[in-house]
């Protein structure tokens, strides 16, 4: 343990040492949090070039940017980039502060594409305008919200509602000979989220897709901060209802790095059991949804009997089939496999029989396959450049997985393998999501059997405050990272979060492009991001 | 070929036959129930009750539990010193009226928001509805800004294990097909709107059920600035589904209780 704290601690020190020599004048301070976080005070007049810096010849890709309202603490507002290092573990964070008079920054969009969505989000919940931006449309809030509104500054009343203004919402057009659009949402006809999506079309390719997305926004940031940090563990896990375990570990582990607790081994290894559990779950789920979409009904049944049979096991476990409060602050509530392992062992092997029969199945059905091949590819160069993550990543040659790069809980001592295809289109997607069921299964087999006896909580009551620190875990879609600051009396001063489905809602844009549009259902669903992850 | 017509075999029926059966439910977490002979009114679990569902009437000295708004998280029971609160597995909690599943009764304001043309006919047809539906009918789901909690249960609806065809009940593609509006989250700013059109597109009569916590009172996002609480500040609801997220053989209870088919 202390050899890694130290090991991190040299390559910290020389990245440190390697940019304040780069950016002399530019670098005003630096602090090293949790081991593994490095934060950079810059010039916010030179932050385009750290920021090309670091993204291109450092290489390390955005993962994060958000601001946050620091006017209690210094009179500013803080604009905060988040750049990961994934094969040595460790974030790279850089501040910058915001004069409250001149709300604004340069944008890095132009360098640094990943930063495209988050600077429109901040412009809207801030109102700091990235200055420069290349589109610098509305995000989050739709034509109905007024202009100079902005819910995340302090001085915004959380309860206060606000009239509906009138404005029309402004699509891309695409013009030209023929082409035409399909507007399609917010309510879609299958049992799924609101969201909007306008196609622009000829014949039948798709030229452009825009989505039109945040019809579910409910304000979940805003709505934590000033709240105790055990009820915002409850928000946190209702972010978006199939990701509910991977939320609330990540928002554990954030905490937990605040209130510097180590959680009980055995505590680890059921985080582990659970969080394999519930992309097992989503993974099942997905592969039935893209069969149906395929019209291939005995596929779809089968998959769903399957993730029927997932949520038995959660059922057993817990009672609680989406494995709502199972986590604690400090480790889980209850021991939860004492005396089931055998039996859930049993069930998960019968699952593994049934998942090899069926792939075998499917991968077999030449016009099932002919209908995934070659569609909805996600180039690598695209999927680089938005910092497309999880499997959807992983299907087009980004293999990176945070319990590998940033290994938590009792990911360390066991043994799992990474699928990586490179090819991006759906069949890939759904390889990868067969290939990390099985993973899933065996990982579990070997927490169950390898887990040590013993507590599982290790309580914690009270938190500093404004510390800050980072959640970092692999949801079923990918990576999920939480920043929290925390503020007086055991309270959340900012929460901010970002889920897998927000980096990915833009690749599933470009995937589509080019694709006929009775294509784009499945597509999707290979995809199958969350609307509610994303709007928040 | 053979290998699929082996599985079709092999698994013949996996479907569950509730309601007519009823269902083992001895590891579920249903509704909490507080013990009133144990409790001592101390408060704890009132003042850390994530989506303040617990209320204590300072006259009276009675504590009770406001289920539409309760999120099943079983917070109460741990922090209970004196054990008075228990999770029981009941699961079956669907109402008619909002006030059945509450503690402190609260005013539901009557809105209007349909065609007047329509009203007319419709308050004739109501009291038919449950003859005109007879034993099939038609459901759009419409999510008005939920969690995907509850839009995940509806859709296991479909599942092998519900199917829930088999009672004459299936999902429709548009309003303007179905008899029923399932609605499900807290009817956030951005979606009122749509929730409105999809109402006024139903044809009369129409039934609305607010499945979860959140479309019964706004669970545990309620009072934001994007949110309201409850969906029937927005749309009259006839049932309310209380849960986060109810099972789907909660909302199967509650379809069939807007349908008068179950007491
Ligand atoms: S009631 Fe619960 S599960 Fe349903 S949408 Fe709301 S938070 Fe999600």
């Amino acid at each position: 343990m202390d050899n890694i704290i130290e090991s991190k601690n040299m390559i910290l020190t020389k990245l440190n040492s390697k940019l304040s020599e780069t950016f002399s004048e530019d670098i005003y301070r630096s602090v090293v949090d949790n081991t593994n976080e490095l934060y950079l005070e810059a010039n916010p007049e030179h932050i385009l070039e750290i920021c090309t810096y670091i993204n291109t010849t450092l290489g390390y890709p955005l993962i994060s940017m958000f601001a946050n309202d620091e006017q209690s603490l210094c009179d500013k507002y803080a604009v905060y980039y988040v750049f990961a290092d994934r094969e040595q573990g460790i974030l790279l964070i850089i501040k910058t502060l915001v004069d409250p008079n001149k709300m604004e920054i340069r944008s890095i969009t132009k360098k640094v594409h990943a930063a495209a969505l988050y600077e429109r989000e901040i412009n809207d919940l801030f109102g700091i305008v990235p200055v420069g931006h290349p589109n610098p449309k509305r995000l989050v809030f739709h034509s109905n919200w007024p202009q100079a509104e902005h819910p995340l500054r302090k001085d915004f009343d959380v309860k206060h509602k606000l009239d509906f203004a009138k404005e029309e919402t402004d699509f891309q057009k695409v013009t030209g000979e023929g082409v035409y659009e399909i507007p399609v949402g917010p309510i879609h006809a299958g049992i799924i989220e609101p969201g909007h999506f306008r196609f622009s079309v000829v014949g039948e390719p798709i030229i452009n897709l825009e989505a039109q997305l945040y019809y579910t926004h409910k304000g979940i940031e805003k709505m934590c901060e000033g709240q105790s940090i055990e009820r915002c563990l409850y928000v946190a896990e209702r972010i978006s209802g199939d990701e509910t375990f991977a939320n609330s570990l990540t928002y554990c582990q954030a905490i937990e790095k605040i209130a510097k607790v180590k959680i009980p081994t055995r505590a680890e290894y059921t985080r582990v059991v659970f969080a394999e559990l519930e992309r097992l779950t989503n993974h099942l789920g997905d592969l039935g949804g893209l069969c149906l979409d395929a019209a291939y009904g005995f596929a779809t049944f089968q998959f769903r009997m399957m993730k029927g049979w997932a949520y038995w096991i959660a059922d057993e476990l817990c009672g609680m089939r989406f494995l709502r409060s199972v986590n604690k602050l400090g480790g889980v509530r209850q021991d939860f496999i004492l005396g089931k392992e055998l039996k859930t062992i049993e069930e998960l092997k019968k699952i593994k029989s049934e998942l090899e029969d069926t792939v075998k199945i499917i991968k077999s059905n030449s016009m099932f396959i002919d209908r995934v091949e070659n569609t909805g590819i996600l180039q690598t160069k695209i999927a680089t450049d938005l910092n497309a993550v999880g499997p959807s990543g992983r299907a087009s040659g980004l293999c990176f997985d945070v319990r590998k790069s940033f290994p938590y809980e009792a990911y360390k001592q066991l043994e799992f393998n990474i699928p990586k295809h490179n090819n991006g289109d759906i069949n890939c997607r759904m390889n990868t999501k067969i290939k990390e069921c099985f993973e899933s299964i065996y990982l579990m087999i070997q927490a169950i059997e390898t887990m040590p006896s013993g507590k599982l909580l290790e309580p914690v009551k009270t938190f500093e405050p404004y510390q800050c620190a980072f959640g970092l875990t692999e949801a079923p879609r990918g990576e999920n990272i939480h920043w929290i600051m925390t503020g007086e009396n055991n309270t959340i001063f900012r929460y901010k979060i970002r889920t897998p489905s927000f980096c990915n809602w833009p690749a599933l844009c470009h995937a589509v492009k080019g694709n006929i549009v009775p294509d784009f259902p499945i597509i999707n669903k290979s995809f199958n991001l969350s609307y509610a992850g994303n709007d928040l | 070929m053979f290998n699929t017509v082996k599985k079709i075999i092999k698994y013949p029926r996996v479907t569950g036959d509730y309601p007519n059966k009823p269902l083992d439910s001895s590891l579920f977490i249903g509704k909490p129930e507080i013990d009133l002979s144990k409790c001592n009114r101390c408060g704890e679990c009132l003042s850390r009750c994530p989506s303040n569902a617990i209320v204590m009437d300072k006259t009276s000295n009675n504590i009770g539990i406001n289920y539409d708004e309760c999120i099943f998280c079983a917070l109460c029971e741990d922090v209970c010193q004196s054990e008075a609160v228990k999770m029981t597995n009941s699961f079956e909690l669907a109402e008619k009226d909002k006030n059945k599943l509450r503690m402190n009764t609260l005013v539901i304001e009557e809105k209007n928001i349909s065609d007047p043309d329509y009203e007319i006919i419709c308050s004739d047809l109501k009291a038919n509805i449950k003859k005109i539906f007879g034993r099939s009918l038609q459901i759009r789901e419409v999510d008005s800004g939920s969690c995907n909690g509850c839009d995940t249960e509806i859709n296991a609806l479909n599942n092998p294990f519900n199917d829930i065809e088999r009672l004459g009940i299936s999902f429709v593609p548009s309003p303007r097909h179905a008899d029923m509006l399932l609605v499900t989250g807290t009817a956030v700013r951005n979606m009122q709107n749509a929730l409105i059109k999809a109402y006024n597109a139903t044809p009369d009569p129409k039934i609305v059920v607010a499945v979860g916590a959140c479309a019964c009172s706004g669970g545990i996002f309620k009072d934001a600035y994007a949110t309201s609480n409850g969906i029937d500040s927005i749309v009259p609801v006839d049932v309310y589904v209380p849960g986060c997220p109810p099972r789907p053989q909660a909302i199967i209870y509650g379809i069939l209780k807007a349908l008068d088919r179950v007491r």
